[in-house]
């Protein structure tokens, strides 16, 4: 309750205060109030709280999906910084709309939510103000409506199958089929599953670096979280299938779209499609809850890695060719990502590899052997990827394009970037969270056990 | 136990972070722990060391150690050679801190009692393997790596398939060897399971169709040949089928065996033959240590007593004295400024001991009695014959043709007409020359101190192969 009230208070109140203060100050004082919520979940951590006759539920789901995407907004409020104080302000409700996503068992509030957090982040997606930009951001809002849509069509069938709108209600017959595979479709589009994926590579190469960041992560986490909720159905015939079909062609095409890639936004798009294939496997076991929410964990600190070290380089593109050496040029850097990269190739000791562990461990549970040893194939062909830009990373030789600045330098990168007046975050601020977060991934890698708990109904047990 | 495993990890750490520490610390840290290794072994009686914690408490995985005969003699093995790599080798400083690394994943393997976390071991270990050969390696590193790295990432993806389904499907409780040897999976999913291990271990010991990453490996890493010797001490296959695939999965061996003693007995006499045409001496050493690694699995896969027995011993042997090869090899490559065998020629002049120095090894590599090389691969020979007297008898022109190309390739770097100049062993390269004849001749004259070790544990794995199959 109080996290949802911080986040919404906080988003009232700075959008007029916005006007009379410093863009700075409604940086802060969105950092603080997203740092507030995550403080308080800890506290109030395993607890459950209904309100508004259920349409709002604090459950460990809610819990566990709001801390990832909380995390994943705090970490571009750090890493991003902006001459235009709106640029905090829709990171915030951003995150007010993604913490109500993980927390209602209700259709049409989930649909509000999903919007509520899905504007803000078209806006987003233009902000650097140049031709990808604009193309990403239409096509982001073009695609998504039509997502939105479907979701609504999905809304309404569901409600003539089951006389409900909650999420998770048992039916029956073609009718209701057909609406748990439409909200099936849109809510694969949030998460970029293929076929529903093609807006991904462009969208993040298109927006500026931080924000890809947080579309990579937050709305992941958010758009699972009620993934989990609706296909918490007994009878796996219906959605099972079409998952499986989705699951499936992701893991194949993001796999093999990466290969063929010559720009790490680009890559990382690729690969978080493939990402969101492995994190489907963990919805089949009915008990996967705990493991995908580890997965996205782990996943949003190694893709949080590689994203923040690339923000760092520039807002805009980034050929491999820049990576190279990048370990001798800027060893902060380079360690941040060489540890990102291979937890999201799935190597132990790192996080990463405990959250591809989980998830499949949940297929094997449940059966699915086909698209296990699929998934467990095209993970071969992934460490292939990873290791080729790891390679590059520690590979001696310079760099073919010209300086690199340090994460505290803060001069705009790209000349055409500062249009946009998005630059990077000085100092000691931008350099902790890299190594928090690579603290964290090697932490967890070795006693994973911590972050599993997190997920589990008892947490603290 | 602990310290012994993660004290070459802290110390690696802290010689990647603070390089000027330099070797003094990387010997000190593996020194100790190779005592650690030493007093383990000294005390062992029947009983294993054993330790159990819960990591991951919802899929019930452990954080469980088990010392068995089996893991201390290759924790000796691998703790000596480290050590010696580590004291003798040439090399940039961080280099030490990965192999330092590389220590603490390898005792792990040996030691882990639990699938996931000897998964976890098996694949931790990849990452300083790679980075040796990616940072410090030749030219052609990048592709050597890639090579490697795709064979054993391919290889042990199937096997972490294998492990979900030797749990689930047999309806094991656990990830710890005893509760997954207690429900052994049967029927067609035997088969696929110890396929799975297969694949991710043949790649490992290495067999014959997989063994393609090793010369390249070899060949591009260091010329010092430190990051060759760990990755010498990496073809845990042989262990690894000893532990774990064919005590999982004993019915799905059953229908490989014939298969297996045929690819096994191939790769002994096919290495063979490519280590006498190889021009360098790291291409001849690698194909050497497939062949040796061939006899090994041979005597495994019989899977008598005897056999197993030999194998594991082979394998522990073979990674001193192979590895000692390809330190001692760096060490003449830094002389003469060259890998291959042609153009240098009759230093044994200039340098007696070191002649000797690398006669003995050759001699232990080629199995002469009294040397470490003999006893596995005669009690390989007598197990292999029990199953198939014709493959034996064919294997072991593998013995013969070691000679041959072990023999020739030095009689042409010591021997013959001088015409370089080289100098003779430094003190810090006689004390290597001492330590490892020392182990090798012990072993070699009083293998039953090693072998009392291991036996009863082969002769559990016989049992279970002969009641089960």
């Amino acid at each position: 309750m109080i996290t949802l009230y911080i986040l919404g208070a906080a988003s009232t109140v700075l959008t007029l205060l916005g006007f009379f203060v410093p863009a700075r100050v409604t940086r802060w004082l969105a950092t603080g109030s997203v740092a507030a919520s995550i403080v308080y979940l800890f506290f109030t951590w395993g607890q459950r709280q209904t309100a508004f006759g259920g349409l709002y539920v604090v459950d460990p789901i809610s819990q566990g999906f709001t801390l990832v995407a909380l995390l994943g907004v705090l970490w571009a409020l750090l890493v991003g910084r902006s001459e235009k104080w709106e640029f905090s302000l829709l990171l915030l409700y951003a995150a007010t709309g993604m913490h109500f996503m993980a927390s209602s068992p209700n259709l049409p509030v989930l649909l509000i939510a999903l919007e509520v957090f899905s504007l803000p982040l078209y806006v987003l997606a233009t902000w650097r103000r140049d031709e990808p930009g604009f193309e990403a951001g239409l096509k982001y809002f073009l695609l998504g409506a039509l997502s939105a849509a479907i979701f609504l069509y999905g809304i309404a069938l569901h409600f003539g199958a089951t006389g409900s709108f909650n999420a998770g209600v048992q039916g029956s017959g073609p009718l209701y089929a057909a609406a748990l595979l439409l909200i099936l479709g849109a809510l694969a589009f949030k998460v970029s599953l293929v076929p529903f994926h093609w807006w991904t590579p462009d969208v993040y190469q298109g927006s500026p670096t931080t924000v890809s960041l947080m579309m990579a992560t937050a709305v992941k986490a958010a758009g699972f979280a009620a993934l989990v909720r609706v296909l918490n159905v007994q009878d796996q015939g219906l959605w099972g299938l079409g998952l499986g079909a989705l699951i499936a062609l992701t893991v194949i095409f993001g796999n093999l779209g990466a290969l063929a890639q010559r720009e790490s936004k680009r890559l990382l798009a690729y690969s978080s499609i493939a990402h969101a294939g492995y994190v489907g496997l963990g919805l089949y076991s009915g008990t996967g809850t705990a493991a995908i929410g580890f997965y996205l964990l782990a996943y949003l600190l190694s893709t949080g890695l590689a994203f923040a070290v690339l923000a760092a380089i520039s807002q805009g593109d980034v050929p491999y060719e820049r990576l190279r050496g990048l370990l001798y040029r800027k060893p902060l850097l380079g360690v941040a990502m060489g540890v990102g990269l291979l937890s999201l190739a799935g190597l132990p000791p790192f996080a990463g590899f405990w959250g591809k562990l989980l998830v499949f461990l949940e297929a094997a549970k449940a059966q699915q052997w086909g698209l296990l040893v699929l998934a467990l194939l095209t993970s071969a062909v992934a460490a292939y990827y990873y290791l080729r830009l790891f390679n590059l990373v520690v590979a001696r030789g310079e760099a073919t394009e010209a300086a690199i600045p340090a994460p505290g330098a803060g001069t705009p990168v790209l000349a055409g970037q500062s249009a946009g007046g998005l630059s990077l975050a000085t100092g000691r601020l931008a350099a902790w969270p890299l190594v928090i977060a690579s603290a964290l991934v090697v932490l967890l890698g070795i006693l994973p056990g911590l972050g599993y708990r997190l997920f589990s109904p008892t947490p603290f047990a | 136990l602990h310290v012994g495993l993660f004290l070459p990890l802290l110390a690696g750490i802290a010689l990647l972070i603070w390089p000027s520490l330099g070797r003094r610390l990387a010997v000190a840290a593996s020194g100790v722990t190779f005592l650690i290794a030493a007093w383990l072994f000294a005390r062992a009686s029947g009983e294993a060391y054993t330790f159990q914690a819960l990591l991951l408490e919802p899929i019930q995985m452990y954080y469980a150690l088990r010392l068995d005969g089996v893991g201390l003699v290759l924790w000796l093995a691998v703790a000596l050679t480290t050590l010696l790599a580590v004291f003798i080798a040439k090399v940039p400083t961080r280099m030490l801190g990965w192999a330092l690394l590389m220590e603490s994943g390898l005792l792990g393997i040996f030691a882990a009692d639990d699938l996931i976390l000897f998964y976890v071991f098996f694949e931790a270990t990849l990452i300083p393997s790679l980075l040796m050969l990616g940072l410090y390696g030749g030219r052609e590193r990048l592709k050597a790596a890639y090579t490697f790295a795709l064979f054993t990432l391919a290889g042990s993806l199937p096997m972490l398939a294998a492990l979900f389904a030797v749990r689930y499907l047999g309806g094991a409780p656990s990830f710890l060897y005893s509760d997954l040897a207690a429900h052994p999976v049967s029927g067609s999913v035997a088969d696929w399971v110890f396929l799975g291990f297969l694949v991710a271990f043949a790649v490992k010991t290495p067999l014959f169709p997989l063994h393609a990453w090793l010369p390249s490996f070899h060949a591009e890493n260091h010329p010092s040949g430190l990051a060759d010797a760990m990755g010498t001490l990496y073809k845990v296959g042989l262990f690894a089928f000893f532990k774990w695939a064919i005590p999982l999965a004993p019915e799905g061996f059953a229908q490989f065996q014939g298969l297996l003693l045929v690819v096994a007995a191939f790769s002994a006499i096919y290495a063979a033959w490519l280590a006498f045409a190889a021009k360098d001496w790291k291409r001849l050493l690698a194909y050497g240590g497939v062949s040796h690694m061939g006899l090994g699995a041979l005597g495994l896969f019989s899977g008598n007593a005897e056999g197993v027995t030999g194998a594991l011993f082979l394998l522990a042997a073979s990674m001193v004295y192979t590895g000692g090869l390809f330190l001692v090899v760096g060490r003449i490559a830094e002389r003469t400024e060259t890998l291959e065998i042609g153009p240098v020629r009759g230093i044994a002049k200039s340098a007696p001991a070191l002649s000797v120095l690398t006669m003995f090894l050759v001699m232990a590599m080629i199995g002469l009695p009294g040397l470490s090389g003999f006893p596995g691969e005669f009690m390989a020979l007598l197990g292999a014959w029990k199953i198939s007297p014709w493959l034996t008898f064919i294997a072991f022109t593998a013995v013969i043709a070691a000679a041959a190309y072990a023999l020739t390739a030095y009689q042409a770097l010591f021997q013959e007409e001088q015409n370089r100049v080289v100098s003779d062993l430094t003190p810090r390269e006689w004390a290597f020359a001492v330590a490892i004849v020392a182990g090798v001749v012990l072993a070699g004259v009083y293998p039953k101190m090693f072998t009392q070790m291991i036996h009863p544990l082969s002769e559990a794995l016989a049992k279970l192969l002969g009641g089960g199959a």
